[in-house]
């Protein structure tokens, strides 16, 4: 008798709800900015989409291959100036400099890679911070090209048309919004399509153990390199974005090793490896972020009467919570990998599973 | 035409020969019996003939071909592979998921790969333990789902090293069962082992390793009875 083999986490009555619940947060994503017309609201959902984005590209071979890359900003600027340069240069629409921005990832990503992945672990990850930093003063010292230091600042963005129709004119937020949606929603189905097929197991395994990988047939240069290029070929497109959202990228902003710890984060706290792991890194990272940069939190520990506001504390807070980002981000950091190693989400599932268990 | 072919194969680490001047051939369907002591060099001449490392000196020929400088992945598809002395399960992957790493090495249907894999762990009797995670299996397990990985990448030649190290004598001998069906299927083996008793049991031929040097070859019998091996070895055990 052969029994049916059982397929890992396959339990159908459960991932039915989970179909409803998905269907119904895509519903209410699409319904969105009919219902809500914030500009600002808008903007912070635009954010979390391209957290999403990074944080899901990253999770391809930082979560699923296990090679922690802190250079993804590599990826990210070459998008962002891929697209950009060719747009005020050459008068080259984005949706087409988009595939410039992602032949110079790839390229990008297979030097990388060739220098890189000769290296393990902690050796790694140093050798993809210092790849990324030579491609940031690259483009620092390269004016012609880049602009330097100051910077593209996007003068004029053509309508989308398709068959002589105006589909939008980008003078709203909404296009963005949906631009961002569609994009963190192919993001996570290509993470769903690599984690369902031949790819995924590879990827997983030279994770867990690349010898034992290795002496199983596994090309490990091979699928390195290729888990490389889907993480280069998304961020781009994360990058791409940013660039026609923003309007204005320079290396200290698309190409920072700041940029960079961002997007490690974003998956690491969520959950690598999984996923959902990183929509849920963007819901906690991106919120945080622009509390901080707002003064939201000094302002709220200041109204809520816990700091005085002409107190040395008061004003000290006021004036430097703002710029506090990476050593909060750092705390956080500490505090997931202590109480969660898996993430938010593996540790809200544990949770739910003890509760059931 | 022998199956595996090892040619004063050598290696050095530094000054030291792990594997020195090596020498031995495998016909098609055996189980060749691979002993000597700790640190005699026996886990270096897998390394060697599977691709771990390249041999300082010598060759390695499988089926006809010369092995020498083949990275594993190749080896493993070329129909040699092995198991690690210290097992390696991938920790977080269900017990399915790691034979199925296996399988992948033949197929690139995930379907596929998922049946070959069952069949495997049946083999090995694992089945209760599909959806598990390899890494909380006991040691007995975490050895059999290693011989169940390796089977599912169809190896012509199966080089298990000590997969009976660490199991109660239970285990054991339902792994020397394991290794016999595997021979009856007509997978070649090479076998290292510790237990003296099982060794003698499933062997063809045993090669003798002291110091990284071949000390004997023979049939079992024959290396009982060779008294250099009761000097240098068995006596000292
Ligand atoms: N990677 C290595 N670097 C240096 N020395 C090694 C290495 N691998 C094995 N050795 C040495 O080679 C000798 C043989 O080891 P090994 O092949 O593991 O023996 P066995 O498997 O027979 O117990 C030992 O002295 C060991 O310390
Ligand atoms: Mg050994």
């Amino acid at each position: 008798m052969r029994r049916p083999p059982q397929i890992p986490g396959g339990e159908s009555g459960r991932s039915r709800v989970g179909l409803v619940a998905m269907l119904l947060v895509l519903a209410g994503l699409y319904a969105f900015p009919s219902f809500v017309q914030s500009p600002y609201a808008l903007h912070i959902m635009i954010l979390l989409f391209l957290g999403t984005i990074m944080g899901e590209s990253w999770n391809i071979i930082g979560g699923y291959t296990g090679q922690y890359s802190v250079g993804h900003a590599a990826y990210f600027g070459a998008g962002a100036y891929g697209t950009m340069i060719l747009l005020q240069k050459w008068e080259i629409a984005p949706w087409k400099g988009v595939f410039a921005g992602i032949a110079a990832a790839l390229v990008l990503s297979l030097v990388i890679g060739s220098i890189c992945f000769r290296l393990r672990g902690p050796y790694f990850v140093l050798a993809s911070i210092a790849v990324a930093e030579i491609v940031r003063l690259t483009a620092l010292n390269l004016p012609n090209v880049t602009n330097g230091a100051e910077g593209i600042l996007m003068s004029d963005l053509p309508p989308l048309s398709i068959g002589g129709r105006v589909v939008t004119d980008f003078v709203s937020k909404v296009p963005y919004y949906y631009i961002g949606l569609t994009l963190a929603l192919f993001t996570i189905l290509v993470t769903w399509l690599v984690q369902h097929s031949k790819l995924g197991y590879c990827f997983q395994a030279i994770r867990e153990d690349q010898d034992a990988a290795h002496s199983l047939g596994i090309n490990l240069s091979l699928y390195k390199n290729c888990a490389l290029g889907i993480s280069a070929t998304l961020t781009s497109l994360a990058g791409s974005f940013y660039a026609i959202y923003i309007k204005f990228i320079d290396p200290t902003t698309v190409l920072a090793l700041d940029l960079s710890v961002q997007i490690v984060l974003i998956a690491i706290i969520g959950g690598i490896g999984t996923i959902f792991g990183p929509v849920v890194g963007s819901l906690v990272l991106v919120p945080l972020a622009e509390a901080l940069r707002s003064n939201i939190v000094a302002q709220w520990l200041i109204n809520s009467g816990l700091v005085r506001e002409d107190s040395g504390l008061g004003v000290f807070l006021k004036e430097n919570l703002a710029h506090a980002h990476v050593l909060i981000y750092g705390i956080l950091v500490v505090v997931v990998i202590l109480f969660m190693p898996e993430g938010v989400l593996g540790y809200v599932r544990k949770l739910s599973a003890r509760k059931k268990g | 035409m022998a199956l595996l072919e090892i040619k004063n194969v050598s290696k050095f680490f530094g000054g030291l020969a792990a594997n020195s001047d090596v020498s031995f051939s495998m016909d098609e369907g055996m189980i060749m019996g691979l002993i000597g002591p700790n640190g005699a060099g026996k886990t270096t001449l897998f390394n060697c003939i599977t691709g771990y490392y390249p041999p300082s000196r010598g060759e390695i020929v499988f089926a006809g071909r010369r092995m020498n400088g083949l990275q594993p992945d190749r080896v493993c598809k070329l129909g040699m592979a092995r198991t690690w002395q210290k097992v390696r399960p991938l920790a977080k992957l269900s017990v399915l998921d790691n034979v199925m790493v296996g399988a992948l090495c033949r197929t690139n249907s995930l379907s596929q790969a998922q049946e070959l894999a069952m069949e495997q762990i049946r083999v090995v009797k694992l089945d209760h333990k599909t959806a598990f995670p390899a890494g909380g299996l006991t040691i007995g397990e975490r050895k059999k789902l290693e011989v169940a990985r390796v089977l599912a990448t169809q190896p012509k030649l199966l080089l298990l090293d000590e997969v009976m190290g660490g199991l109660n004598p239970a285990e054991s001998e339902e792994i020397i069962r394991l290794i016999l069906a595997i021979k009856q299927k007509g997978v070649t083996q090479m076998v290292i082992e510790h237990d003296m008793k099982a060794i003698m049991r499933i062997s063809d031929r045993i090669v003798v390793l002291n110091s990284g040097e071949k000390l004997a070859e023979g049939t079992p019998e024959e290396i009982v009875a060779n008294p250099e091996v009761v000097t240098a070895y068995l006596g000292s055990d």
